[in-house]
């Protein structure tokens, strides 16, 4: 596979980085750019691929060992339990999102009657399409997000991320690269749907993420292609170290 | 949950999630005992405690039951999902609730470099997973202490640093060289 120079040097200065990635060590704003990278360079992927084959046959490593009586019967009765309570959530959570869909749709539909009205559209129904795409952290979806066209437009999020709780914050990048921050939020056991306005385009979002106090991306959604997250990390991890 | 009909030893990891995924607790039960051992001896290697291993080991598993239905397997396999998920949460434990052993005599480097495996471990040990158990045991101490402290116990290239009292800069050459030795060695396995 040949790069051009300028790419191979860039490789070269992110090569440690990739390792700890593959590692599920690295955290904040070198994670990023790692990730940014990964999007445009094919030898790099290859090479994480590589390296994290290797992490994961090392787990393999440790021995077996026979857990106490009653672990198992323990086990299927905790998760029967958390079963039911997120049936509950759910269902609860349900009806909130069908609002917001319904705002959605609506702010979507206005947008389009605008434009077709001033004539400033040649394709209304592609520019009042809301843009949509999953949530997600280690190729796992963790929830939804959907964002309304037009400025100011608004986004609705659902995140459903395991034991992942308190502050968390929302940020998207725009086409030009710019990162906005929308908003923050607050995950109860996990859960969390919320609507906020976007101060500009919303058809200009390419991505949305979620981060928490310390800059580390929880999970993640890309607009502008399949939605996919290089993360090696358990995708519920709050801390900096590492899904999913 | 409900029940539909039963899944034999024979029964893919991928069939297994499926059936959790529908509420099938037939299903549940078999991914349970097909794991349970591995995921308990992977929390058990890292936490070095078995009260604290068999919450870490509860906890993984709800995490990998709840998210059957959106286990992607075009991103890996379901073992490696549940082992990493595993790793990631023994390692969350070790860091909140005690320090990191770091000594050469510690359990988990002792059973991890060990070639010393009875002949039904041997047998139920993949190829490639012997060849890793070799490759790392034949790595030159330095490098082994690094390899498994970053990803045994999930220590990055700064704090392998600070652990062994060494500058980052060789915390990081230890660690790239052995990967890539352990790499190394895996290709050749593939080849043969």
């Amino acid at each position: 596979m040949s790069r051009q120079p300028e790419e191979s040097m860039k490789c070269d200065a992110l090569s440690d980085d990739l390792i700890e990635f593959a590692l599920g060590t690295l955290a904040g704003r070198s994670r990023s750019r790692v990730l940014d990278h990964l999007d445009s360079c094919a030898h790099c992927d290859a090479e994480l691929e590589s390296l994290a084959g290797v992490v994961d046959t090392m787990l393999w490593l440790a021995p077996e060992a026979e857990p106490s009586l009653g672990f198992e019967s323990r086990l299927i009765e905790r998760y029967r339990e958390s079963d039911t309570r997120r049936l509950t959530v759910r269902r609860r959570r349900a009806s909130v999102l069908a609002v917001a869909a319904v705002l959605i749709a609506l702010l979507g539909i206005g947008v389009d009657a605008v434009l077709t009205t001033h004539g400033n559209s040649t394709n209304p129904s592609v520019t009042a399409r809301p843009t949509s795409g999953r949530l997600t952290a280690d190729g796992i979806v963790v929830g939804h997000v959907t964002i309304s066209s037009g400025s100011p437009s608004w986004m609705i999020m659902d995140v459903d991320a395991g034991r992942l709780s308190g502050v968390v914050w929302c940020e998207v990048t725009f086409a030009n690269g710019r990162v906005a921050t929308v908003g923050k939020f607050t995950l109860s056991n996990g859960y969390g749907s919320w609507i906020a306005p976007i101060k500009a385009s919303g058809s200009n979002v390419r991505s949305a993420r979620l981060v928490n106090a310390r800059g580390t991306v929880l999970a993640q959604a890309t607009f502008a292609t399949s939605p996919s997250l290089r993360d090696r990390s358990d995708p519920f991890e709050p801390t900096t170290r590492s899904t999913g | 949950m409900r029940a539909h009909g039963s899944y034999d030893e024979e029964a893919s990891d991928e069939a297994l999630l499926s059936g959790v995924a529908i509420g099938d607790d037939r299903a549940v039960l078999a991914f349970v005992r097909r794991y349970q051992r591995r995921l308990f001896g992977l929390a058990l290697g890292i936490v070095g405690d078995p009260g604290m291993a068999e919450d870490v080991a509860q906890e993984a598993f709800i995490r990998i039951l709840r998210h059957a239905a959106v286990f992607d397997a075009r991103r890996g396999s379901v073992a490696t999902w549940t082992l990493t998920i595993t790793r990631n949460l023994a390692i969350d434990a070790v860091r909140v609730r005690r320090p990191i052993p770091t000594s050469p005599e510690d359990r988990t480097f002792l059973s991890l470099v060990s070639n010393d495996r009875s002949p039904d471990d041997a047998a139920s040990m993949s190829e490639s997973v012997t060849q890793a158990r070799v490759a790392l045991a034949a790595l030159p101490n330095d490098q082994r202490r690094a390899i498994v402290l970053a990803v045994m116990y999930g220590r990055t290239a700064s704090e392998v640093a600070s652990l062994e009292a060494i500058p980052l800069g060789t915390a990081k050459s230890r660690i790239r060289l052995g990967l890539a030795k352990l790499r190394e060695a895996a290709a050749i396995t593939e080849a043969s």
